[in-house]
């Protein structure tokens, strides 16, 4: 693969000078010219390019799914460490209540100056403050951090499960296929929601007292994402895990794997070497769009009040506290639910290409 | 038919017990004494222990359980843990119009906006047209429903400081009335709620019947020289539309968690709010009541649907 760059490479500044010339204003020409110029050079023969190279330049030229995935990597950029960066930008602010305070302290999410209530957004306050003062940037991005983790969270366990139960399910059929197919129809027949309200609701109270003191997950009212982390996994893996069966079942009557069984190989090694690394594609596809379902059933949890707890944020509990005063301070509703809406729809966008990109025949 | 019918009966059987079971199993390890917590202050032992033997909380698990299913077999679904001895049907019942309206007017505009969304579209493919009608409708399908509900809000209330209108951003109204005031309440939250289910019609119906204008029989049709228009309503359109009676049983556990949101923000008084809030309560009985109303109302839908597909397509062989 990467011989096959480097042959490349020499070509294009060739090329790209008549390419600048005539057609000046689309410069992304030049980056797709490498895979064309073989080509027009002669008979030098073009090497096979793997299933997983032709599938990103695929999503390369895919615009939407690109700017989507950059919005991807700005919000996590954001979340991760923008709340440093913003609070060693501000200078120190003379607080009637609390007199003079540095920025780490007054642009943190749970800080409260209450003397600055529902503002609009200003030096000090880039996107303004919410009703008890606090910086709704600071929120916002303390937010993020929450939908993301747990976004990532779901998804490990999600895979793991997913892979697990439905390669096995798959591949040896038996009362493990048959759990799974009841199991499926169990979560599909139960609205993901309501079980997640009732896990929450049930186990919620005792989380608060238990994990509140527990390092990371404890602390700034997030004792209680473990549970919806987990409620949102046991809801999401059952479909994985079917869309893993059914792709196993396709690949095991394969020929290679027959050529692999008659070589000798165990089932954990056809199951490990070739089975697996072929789920590949399916399984991203699946997590990229799952992610978006796993963010909103945060966002809808804690904005039912029973995720994320004061003084804690995420973007849920923003939009929940902000919406009762949603006719005398709209921005503070606007900015949580159109970044939830950015983000989730920038994961679907991204999902979207992704499927597009690894099989271009399912595009609608 | 009968056959399937059995079959899918006895799945049916197998789903609620298992919804059933875990909303049970839930409570039952759920921490917590309710008792207790019920009795606050007036904790005496007596009064604990008989409290605790007319909720048959003193029974073994099993027993639980098992009383737990007699009764719901008998529509019963036992005392609310909060307001002592009310029963928790007559907790549900002020909600259950209401969210059934809610859901009704919601489906009406589905198929109403959704499905002839999706027909322009597929009709127009590939033009501005269809272009514009995906595009809306890929980002109010993909956007979460409060966040589409807050937006609505917002526009409410800038139209109302710009005009002066007092349109009303929350409430509901009289449910199953339609005076002017009840319907300016009502509005809001069913078109948005609408819409959002809308989106999806649009897109299957988009498909289904992209699908369709490729067979064999619209060709034929078209060759023995029908106006299009027939090609369209009598052909193509009928076949269409098959796969939205399916469609129409999934989206019912959609409606339901949608309806959850939507009460949470428009403050409506349905199940949905009378959940969260005995959830926030760990009032028990009342969240086991809903949890098992609303899965088999979405084992029911799809049964329904199936038995529906079935028999406007005869193609259709149940296994």
């Amino acid at each position: 693969m990467d011989m096959r760059d480097r042959e490349i490479q020499p070509a294009s500044p060739l090329i790209a000078p008549d390419t600048n010339l005539m057609v000046p204003a689309e410069p992304e020409l030049l980056v797709e010219t490498p895979g064309v110029i073989p080509e027009t050079e002669g008979p030098k023969e073009r090497k096979p390019v793997s299933p997983l190279r032709e599938s990103l330049r695929r999503l390369r030229r895919d615009t939407r799914a690109m700017v989507s995935l950059g919005v991807i990597i700005f919000m996590v950029l954001l979340s991760l460490f923008g709340p440093f960066v913003y609070q060693h930008l501000g200078g120190i602010y003379d607080s009637p209540d609390n007199g003079p305070i540095p920025a780490t302290v007054y642009r943190t999410f749970y800080h409260q100056e209450l003397s600055r209530q529902d503002e609009l957004p200003s030096a000090q306050y880039w996107l303004g403050t919410d009703d008890l003062g606090r910086d709704i940037l600071a929120r916002l991005m303390q937010g993020l951090l929450v939908s993301i983790s747990v976004a990532v969270l779901v998804e490990v366990i999600d895979i793991t499960m997913g892979i697990l139960v439905g390669v096995l399910a798959g591949y040896f059929g038996g009362w493990i296929d048959q759990v799974l197919a009841r199991l499926t129809d169990i979560i599909f027949a139960f609205p993901g929601l309501l079980f997640i309200i009732l896990l929450t609701g049930i186990f919620g109270t005792w989380a608060d007292t238990t994990l509140s003191n527990v390092p990371i997950v404890g602390p700034n009212g997030n004792a209680r994402l473990l549970l919806v982390s987990a409620a949102l996994a046991l809801v999401s893996w059952p479909l994985m895990a079917r869309l893993v069966r059914g792709q196993t079942l396709q690949i095991k009557e394969q020929q290679f794997i027959e050529a692999a069984r008659t070589a000798g190989s165990s089932n954990f090694k056809i199951i490990w070497r070739h089975i697996i690394p072929n789920l590949f594609s399916i399984v991203v596809v699946a997590a990229t769009l799952d992610i978006s379902n796993t963010i909103i059933g945060e966002a809808s949890i804690s904005l039912l009040g029973l995720g994320v707890q004061q003084p804690g944020s995420s973007l849920g509990l923003m939009i929940s506290e902000a919406s009762n005063a949603v006719d005398t301070h709209p921005w503070e509703v606007l900015v949580p639910s159109l970044t939830l809406a950015i983000l989730v729809l920038a994961f679907s966008f991204l999902g979207d290409g992704l499927r597009d990109a690894f099989d271009p025949r399912t595009k609608d | 038919m009968i056959q399937f019918l059995i079959k899918r009966l006895i799945g049916l059987v197998f789903v609620v017990i298992g919804v059933t079971f875990i909303t049970f199993i839930m409570g039952y390890f759920a921490p917590g004494d309710p008792i207790r917590t019920m009795l606050g202050e007036h904790f005496s032992p007596q009064l604990y222990a008989q409290l605790r033997h007319a909720y048959g909380l003193d029974l073994p698990w099993y027993e639980q359980y098992w009383n737990f299913l007699v009764h719901l077999a008998h529509f019963d679904f036992g005392y609310s843990f909060k307001t002592q001895g009310r029963p928790v049907w007559d907790i549900l019942k002020d909600g259950v119009p209401v969210s059934m309206e809610l859901a009704l007017w919601a489906l009406v505009i589905y198929l109403l906006i959704g499905v002839p969304v999706g027909i322009i579209s597929a009709l127009k493919a590939n033009t501005w047209v269809d272009t514009l009608n995906m595009g809306i409708m890929l980002v109010l399908y993909a956007m979460p429903i409060f966040v589409f509900c807050v937006l609505v809000q917002v526009l409410i209330v800038f139209i109302d400081q710009e005009t002066g209108a007092n349109w009303p951003v929350a409430n509901w109204g009289e449910p199953w009335h339609y005076t002017w005031t009840d319907i300016q309440f009502k509005l809001a939250p069913v078109l948005v709620f609408g819409l959002a289910g809308a989106a999806y019609f649009a897109r299957i119906t988009r498909t289904s019947m992209l699908e369709v204008m490729r067979q064999d029989y619209i060709r034929t049709a078209r060759a023995k020289g029908l106006p299009e228009r027939l090609v369209i309503y009598r052909h193509a359109l009928r076949n269409a539309l098959i796969p939205l009676i399916t469609v129409t049983g999934v989206t019912l556990g959609f409606t339901i968690t949608g309806a959850f949101l939507i009460e949470n923000i428009f403050n409506i008084p349905g199940i949905g709010t009378i959940t969260v809030s005995s959830v926030l309560d760990r009032d028990y009985p009342v969240i086991q009541a809903t949890a098992v109303l609303l899965a088999i109302g979405v084992v029911l839908g799809n049964l329904l649907a199936d038995i529906a597909y079935t028999l406007v397509d005869p193609r259709i062989k149940l296994e």
